[in-house]
């Protein structure tokens, strides 16, 4: 572990993934304080500033309703982080423990397993999401649930691929030999070999994650006003280019850094952990 | 007194139909208590599935193993796992790489309720000191291991289940020369001290010649020749091991001639 | 006479995430003509990445450090470009690595594969012609059905077969030197020893230097003019393979002899102890030239 976090800070590409990471995080936790705006959040109306490009008061501009960009990209990164983060603690769980029975049990549950994966794989993500938010109410939880049915599979493929191998190896035999139980064979000898790849995906994932809520909430779906949201922010200034470029600029460069950062930090976790499948 | 372990007309075919692959065919012997029985062939001829069906990862097609005079059921007792163990070539990919040494000795002990739950570290850092290793290294992960630390490792975890038969599948063939010498010192030892019985799997003769009281030729699945050590080096009955014998790589003239008198001119 | 290989004090160093690690301490090695040359040792002792070094492919590693004198028939190694280093490759230096199998292609013919390596001297030579040479080659290698092998995918042939394809691909363009790493390890005892034995006869008769790398002392005493025995990246012993197989001078070499179980038997080896002795000066055997 600290060999992991040294070696992430001596390479500058990773130092800069942590740093755009850590700002990311800093400012959606630290909100409250950094934001000039803390109840822009909401619907509040400032008829007197609106549509204004950056300026000292407003350093991003302001959106239509005369709110500060900057704070609402502020909020809008918790939304963001909180979406990525509840959908992977979600979704990570579902796939391993499927991924995992599936590639060591073989046979039936495998096959069950594996099709009914094969399946959720096959519809796009993203027009699994929109059929689930058009029988859901668009509403944030809704929204997690539908990336979350979207995303496991992944997971589910990903640990049953290394499974799979690693069933393959002398100590899992080893264990077997000595009587252990499927139980602790998958979880206590398999799943910590699996687990320097999941660890690199999650990160990997946080970014397209918060890209596909964006996309959701661009089209609509996905979080609802006043919540100050990225892709909705994006989608609703895009009306208005070029002329109020500040409305589409910001909000898509927060989507840029927070999921620049992401995969930044997981490409080199994937080399440090050397979980390359 | 009755064998410790009986073979009987055991046979495994894997697959059905044309594609069937008959790995071991009708093979019978005996491994009696405190004895080594060195089991001899090329790769493919159904060395390690011996090993498994003995072991019970899988059943055999046909026949009968005997353990103690009894025959062993496919679905095995704690007491039948625990006094057949396994130690395998690879000494890296036997250990978990994400387990820490002791947990992995530790294992057998907490499935077969050795000792007192209490007591079991203990017990886990005797057995790394019986195969010559200090007892802290229980804490160490085996990439922190040479290849023949690892394979101590591997014949601890054995050991602390305390078996009565122990199954060395090729145990010194991914060591090195020096490490191999110490490693079969050690087993040589340990099967004296504690009067355990091995089935010895190896392709290595000249290892076979100076550990083994028998020899088991093996062929494609078939048990070509059985006898004693002595026998099988002094008179090779069948070609197939004066072949094999031929074909060992020697280091002194004196070895080269009984080697050429033992090949007795055959083509290597 | 002028050496086929001189390596004259070679160093390598690697840079890693956690510093810099010394492989080789200045490893000095010649093979004169038509020698075969042993270079034995325990694994991880600098075998594999000395070859590696002498066929240019260690130099192109960006982490990799390399310094020594190399010298191929008198020509200096390190003074030829990376394309010219390249273009010695299966043409005046040939290798053989421990598993024949892998190291064909498995998805081009036997055929199409030697057409290949022999293209690699006469550039565009005709697959007819190409066949016929390459059916020549088998012969020499006692592979007498060369029409079926030379159609057949790698995989549909058994390793010891491979082993002979290799052999035979590694000599079709009469190399001034032929490094074997670890040959036929990967292969049954009864296979390796033929496949060891028929290499041996052919090198011979073609008069081809070869560097012989191996753990296995038997193995070497079986097929070397002359041994080289390395100990962590430092040459501990070296002269005529008799000479060193009747009395080993050096506390390492004595030790590995003495580790290797006898078939006269006599029970598990006994190896003696006293690592600390295995760092002592090189031990050199007069005789053969050396
Ligand atoms: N699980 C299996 N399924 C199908 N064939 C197998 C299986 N295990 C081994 N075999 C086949 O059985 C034969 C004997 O294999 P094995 O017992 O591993 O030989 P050895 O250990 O002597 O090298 C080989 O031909 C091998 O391909
Ligand atoms: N590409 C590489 N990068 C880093 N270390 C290496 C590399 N290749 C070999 N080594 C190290 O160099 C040493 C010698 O390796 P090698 O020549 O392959 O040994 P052997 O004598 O078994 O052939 C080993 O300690 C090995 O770990
Ligand atoms: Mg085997
Ligand atoms: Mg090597």
């Amino acid at each position: 572990m600290r060999r992991t976090t040294v070696i992430l800070l001596r390479n500058p590409l990773s130092m800069l993934g942590v740093v755009l990471v850590a700002a990311v995080v800093i400012s959606a936790a630290l909100a409250d304080y950094i934001a000039p705006f803390p109840e822009h959040r909401g619907a509040v109306v400032d008829f007197v500033h609106f549509n204004q490009g950056p300026t000292a008061r407003n350093v991003m501009g302001t959106d239509l309703v005369g709110r500060d960009l900057f704070s609402r990209i502020l909020y809008a990164f918790r939304i963001s982080l909180l979406l990525g983060v509840v959908v992977l603690a979600i979704a990570t769980p579902i796939g391993t423990f499927v991924g995992l029975l599936a590639g060591y049990l073989g046979g039936r549950a495998e096959f069950a397993l594996m099709r009914l994966t094969d399946v959720f794989l096959s519809i796009p993500p993203l027009v699994l999401a929109i059929a689930m938010m058009g029988v859901l109410e668009p509403t944030l939880l809704n929204a997690m649930l539908a990336v979350t049915a979207m995303w496991w599979p992944w997971y589910a493929r990903l640990v049953y691929n290394i499974t799979r191998s690693e069933r393959e190896e002398g100590y899992v035999l080893a264990a077997e030999v000595i009587g252990a139980s499927t139980l602790h064979v998958t979880f206590r000898e398999i799943l910590p070999n699996c687990l320097p790849a999941i660890i690199t995906k999650m990160t990997l994932d946080m970014g397209f994650v918060i890209i596909i809520a964006s996309s959701l909430s661009f089209l609509g779906l996905g979080v609802q006003p006043p919540t100050p949201d990225l892709g909705s922010m994006v989608a609703e200034g895009a009306r208005y280019l070029p002329d109020s470029w500040w409305l589409t600029v910001f909000p898509g460069l927060a989507i840029l850094v927070a999921v620049f950062g992401f995969n930044l930090i997981g490409d080199a976790l994937r080399e440090i952990l050397g979980a390359d499948q | 007194m009755t064998p410790l372990l009986s073979l009987r007309h055991v046979s495994k075919t894997f697959g059905s139909g044309p594609r069937a692959v008959r790995a071991v065919r009708d093979v019978s012997f005996d491994v009696s208590r405190g004895e080594c029985l060195a089991v001899v062939g090329e790769s493919g001829s159904g060395k390690t599935t011996l090993a498994n069906m003995i072991l019970g990862v899988f059943g055999q097609s046909s026949g009968e193993i005997r353990f103690d005079g009894r025959a062993l059921p496919s679905r095995r007792t704690l007491e039948h796992r625990s006094a057949i163990q396994l130690v395998q070539q690879n000494p890296l990919s036997s250990l978990n790489p994400k387990r820490s040494v002791g947990a992995s000795i530790r294992l057998g002990l907490d499935v077969f309720g050795i000792g007192r739950r209490s007591d079991r570290w203990r017990l886990v850092e005797n057995a790394l000191e019986e195969v010559g290793l200090p007892g802290d290294f229980r804490r160490r992960a085996p990439a922190a291991l040479s290849g023949g630390q690892c394979q101590r490792v591997a014949i601890a975890r054995a050991l602390a289940c305390q078996p009565r038969l122990v199954i060395l599948d090729e145990p010194t063939s991914a060591l090195d020369v020096l490490v191999q010498a110490r490693v079969l010192r050690l087993l040589d030892g340990l099967r004296r001290t504690k009067g355990l019985s091995y089935v010895f799997i190896t392709h290595d003769l000249s290892v076979v010649r100076n550990v083994a009281d028998r020899v088991a030729v093996f062929r494609s699945g078939e048990l070509v020749e059985c006898a004693e050590t002595g026998a099988i080096f002094e008179n090779p009955r069948a070609d197939y091991t004066r072949r094999l014998i031929g074909a060992v790589p020697v280091i002194t003239d004196h070895e080269l001639k009984l080697r050429e008198s033992l090949s007795g001119g055959l083509p290597a | 006479m002028s050496a086929v290989l001189e390596i004259r004090d070679l160093h390598l160093r690697f840079r890693g995430h956690s510093g810099v690690s010394e492989v080789l301490h200045g490893v000095s090695l010649d093979i004169r003509a038509g020698e075969r040359v042993a270079l034995v040792g325990e694994s991880g002792s600098g075998k594999s990445v000395t070859a590696r070094i002498v066929l240019g492919l260690l130099q192109e590693l960006p982490y990799a450090e390399v310094s020594g004198g190399l010298f191929l028939e008198g020509a200096d190694l390190n003074r030829l470009s990376r394309r010219q280093w390249q273009g010695l490759r299966g043409t005046s230096i040939s290798m053989i690595f421990q598993d024949p199998t892998s190291s064909l292609n498995p998805v081009f013919t036997i055929g199409a594969q030697f057409a290949e390596v022999l293209r690699r001297r006469d550039p565009g030579l005709p697959r007819g012609a190409a066949d016929e040479r390459a059916g020549a080659l088998l012969r020499s290698v006692s592979i007498h059905d060369h029409a079926r092998v030379l159609d057949a995918y790698p995989f549909q042939l058994s390793g010891g077969m491979n082993q002979r394809v290799v052999i035979a691909m590694a000599l079709a363009n009469h190399p001034s030197l032929l490094i074997a790493d670890e040959p036929g390890t990967a292969l049954d005892v009864t296979v390796q020893a033929q496949t060891l034995k028929l290499m041996h006869d052919l090198v011979e008769r073609s008069g081809t230097a070869v560097l012989f790398i191996s753990h296995n002392l038997g193995v070497v005493r079986e097929f070397a003019d002359r041994v080289f025995v390395i100990y962590r990246g430092r040459i501990v012993e070296r002269g005529p393979t008799a000479a060193i197989f009747e009395a080993p001078g050096h506390a390492y070499t004595r030790a590995l002899m003495a580790a290797v179980p006898r078939i006269t038997g006599g029970g598990p080896p006994e190896p003696n102890d006293g690592e600390t002795a295995f760092l002592d000066p090189m031990v050199v055997h007069e005789g053969g030239g050396a």
